[in-house]
Parts: C-alpha cells; structure tokens; sequence
C-alpha cells in the first residue's frame, strides 16, 4: 500500500471514520503488528495533546451582544433611526442654527420612538423565549442542571458555567422549596436558570448581566403563565410559573427582597 | 417567510454556533480583530440566506458560510497564504510517511505554546481540517461539505495536517530552521 494512504487510514481509524469492514480488517492487523501498534498509540497521543492544549477562542462577549443586536429581528429602524439622527445633525450644523433645531427634534423623537417600539419587540420576542424555555423545562426531564437545596452548592456551580455570578438564593415564603439549577440560552446567550417549587407549581427565574439601572417588575399574562421582569442589582431577572396571581406576586417580591439582601 | 420568523429561526438554528464560528475565523485570520470583521461579514450573509436554509445542521451550514468569508478575506488580505491551496503536490515532500517514524513521547511534554504555534504555522488548507477536526469534533463528511473538498481530500489533509504536527512538536524531529539560542549550544554536553 502506498505510505500515503495507509497513513490516511490509520488517522481514519484514529478518528474511528472507518467503514465497519475496514476497521475489522485493521483491528486483524493491529492484533499482528507491533509497529502498527505504536503507530496508533503515537497518533492517539498526539490528538489528546492537540485537543488538550490548542486554545479554543469563543466568541468574546462584547462581540456576542454585538451580533445579537445585529441579528435581532427589525434591526433596519433601530439601527438606522439614530444615525440617520446624527447625519442630520451633521448636515444641519453648519446651516442657521434656528432652521435645524425643529427637524433635529423631529428626528431625534423619532428615532426614539423606534427604538422604543423595537425594544418592546424585543421584549415580546423575549417573553416567547422565556415562556418557550419554562415549557420545555417542565415537559421534559431537564428542570435542572444541579439538584440542590443548598445555595452554596448551585451557586459555585452555575458559576464555573457560565461568564458571571448569577444570584442564588432561597425564598422566604411559605411552600417555597429550592429545587437547583441549570444553564439555559435566553437572550442571545448562556443564563442562569434557578428553579423552584411553589407547592405543586414549577417557578423558573431567568438571570443574566444587564442593565445597570434598577427598574420595577413588569407583570404580564403570556398563555397562562405568570411573567414578571425587571433589573436589580445589574442583573435582568425573567420570572414565570403557573401559580396564581396573588401567589406569582409574592414570589416576585421575595426574590427581589433575596437579591437585595446580598 | 417572514423576517420575524427568519430571525427566529437564526437565532435557534445559527446563534448557538456562533463560538465555532468564531473559534475557525480566530485560527484560519489569526488575530481577533479580523476575525470580527470575518464572522459579522458571515453572519449578514447567513442571514440574508436562512430563508433557503433547509439542512438540518447549523453549524455545517454556517461554518461553511464563515469558511469561505475566511477564505476570501485570505485571498485580499493574505494572497501569499492561498499559493498553497492550488500547489499541493508540491508539498508531499514535506512530511515523511507517517510509517518511518516512532511514536513520540515527547509530545506529552508538549506545553500550550508550542501547540498553538505549531497550529499557526501549518498552512491554511491543513490548519483548517485540523481545528475542524480536532476542536470542534467534526466528521469527515460535514468537514469535506464546510471546506467544499472531497471526502479523501479530508482524509490526506488531515493525515498530512498531523504529520506537521507532529514534526513540529517532536524535538528530535524538528526541521533545520529552528533558531537556537546562544547559549543552549554553547559547552559540551555532560
């Protein structure tokens, strides 16, 4: 056999890319021939050492919000509307100064108004998410990543996960049992999903890095669930459950009463 | 289709790859700030194409996208890198046959270093199988589909890919060129 080829296939066989006749045939000669043998272990060693030590570059995060924002749905307004704002203003900065000033206005509270409606597309787009995900959790057997009810135990653990710290804490209400966590993707990147059991209902709360400016709980109804959001703390935070209301509030303000203790 | 339903359909079939793609543009560019530019340009073109999109993998498709976003950055920006892409033959003298050489145990001892130097310095039609290969753990037939070769293609490449490696990381074996330094030479060898 030509060197050439019989090297491609002791890397296929390597690779375990050999259809089922050849890899016999090869486990046949591997049995008989020592240096065949030595061959395979020394490719075998040079893979792991490969695999081992290159450096894998993921997407660094900044980039990653980037092309999440590039790719998010309506981009065309929400990215345009401000620098078509600002070549406005560009153009109009060296006319009279009392012509420019209405359109600039004009064009800046438009723009504004875009951005407003894209964001509460995004929102929407987050809730379809968001719900997507507490489905997917409760139908099938991945609730949780780690099973824990101990804070201490789930915490180090999301965080050697993921590029953050998420959270995590127990719920001072009654009924209230801490059930663990798991890595989930909302949002254009890896979350932290903490999940609990208000009697016989599943709560999960979504966290991730995000706005630094505290805001107040939004409530919705999305096909029967209970949704709540806001930021605290610098982290986003996405509640939902199918408990009832009047329960569903209570959780919301013992996680943002948890939060704020830390 | 729907621009919202194609968004959607980006984002669960192509987003969650965007760490491969972005692993191949580091290591076919070679520097952070091209393979930015390299994936961003991949993507606008990806999303432009979902709509087609029928596969079922999204990493294939898009890593497929991002290699040849690669290759045409490549081809402006470093023409002297390509030369290699039509001329393989004549490259066959490089690598001894795989059979002639002992298994190295040298290689444990390899560090990180060398590895991503020795990676970086293989040609960029070998580098490519490779880090397909080997950190992203992708098949024969998906890397033939993402590198538009034939499967044996995959197959000499990949072989030959790792005979350089292996040169590259094997002391005894190592080609002339390598600079010693001054004083590593200097005095007799107890």
């Amino acid at each position: 056999m030509k060197p050439e080829i019989e090297a491609q296939k002791i890397n296929a066989f390597v690779d375990a890319e050999l259809d089922l006749g050849s890899q016999l045939e090869m486990e046949e000669r591997l049995r008989l021939d020592a240096s065949l043998r030595e061959q395979v272990e020394g490719l075998r060693q040079l893979r792991e050492a490969i695999r081992e030590g290159a450096d894998y570059h993921a997407a660094p995060a900044a980039f990653r919000k980037r092309m999440t924002t590039l790719i998010a749905p309506k981009p065309a307004e929400s990215i345009r509307a401000p620098g078509v704002a600002s070549a406005v203003q560009r153009w109009f900065g060296w006319r009279p100064m009392a012509a420019s000033f209405g359109l600039v206005a004009v064009v800046a509270v438009v723009a504004v108004a875009l951005n407003l409606a894209w964001l509460h597309a995004q929102d929407d787009r987050l809730l379809d998410d968001v719900v997507a995900s507490h489905v997917r959790s409760t139908l099938g057997q991945h609730l949780v990543d780690v099973a824990s009810s101990d804070r201490h135990t789930v915490k180090p653990w999301l965080s050697s996960k993921l590029d953050f710290s998420p959270p995590v804490n127990e719920l001072q209400i009654p009924g209230s049992v801490f059930l663990g966590g798991r890595v989930d993707y909302l949002d254009g990147r890896p979350i932290a999903a903490l999940v609990y059991r208000q009697g016989q209902h599943i709560v999960n709360s979504f966290v991730w890095p995000g706005a630094a400016k505290d805001s107040k709980a939004e409530f919705s109804t999305e096909r029967g669930f209970q949704t709540a959001h806001w930021s605290q703390g610098g982290m986003n935070r996405w509640v939902i459950s199918d408990v009832n209301r009047e329960e569903f509030k209570a959780v919301v303000r013992a996680i943002q009463l948890a939060d704020s203790d830390r | 289709m729907s621009d919202d339903e194609n968004a959607r359909r980006f984002e669960s079939l192509v987003m969650p790859h965007l760490d491969a793609a972005y692993n191949l543009a580091r290591w076919l560019t070679r520097n952070d700030h091209d393979a930015q530019d390299v994936v961003q340009e991949a993507l606008v073109r990806a999303m432009r194409y979902i709509g087609g999109f029928r596969g079922e993998s999204g990493r294939a498709w898009l890593l497929q996208i991002v290699r040849n976003s690669c290759f045409s950055w490549l081809k402006a920006n470093r023409p002297a890198e390509r030369m290699l892409l039509d001329d393989e033959d004549s490259l066959h003298e490089i690598t001894a046959p795989a059979s002639d050489e002992p298994p190295s145990i040298a290689m444990r001892k390899a560090d990180r270093l060398q590895i991503n130097q020795a990676i970086a310095a293989l040609p960029v039609v070998y580098r490519e199988v490779l880090v397909l290969r080997e950190l992203e753990d992708i098949s024969y037939n998906d890397i033939a589909r993402i590198a538009d070769i034939p499967v044996g293609t995959v197959m000499s490449r990949l072989a030959r890919a790792r005979g350089l490696m292996r040169e590259a990381l094997t002391p005894s074996a190592r080609p002339v060129l390598r600079t010693v330094p001054r004083s590593a030479c200097g005095g007799e060898q107890p």
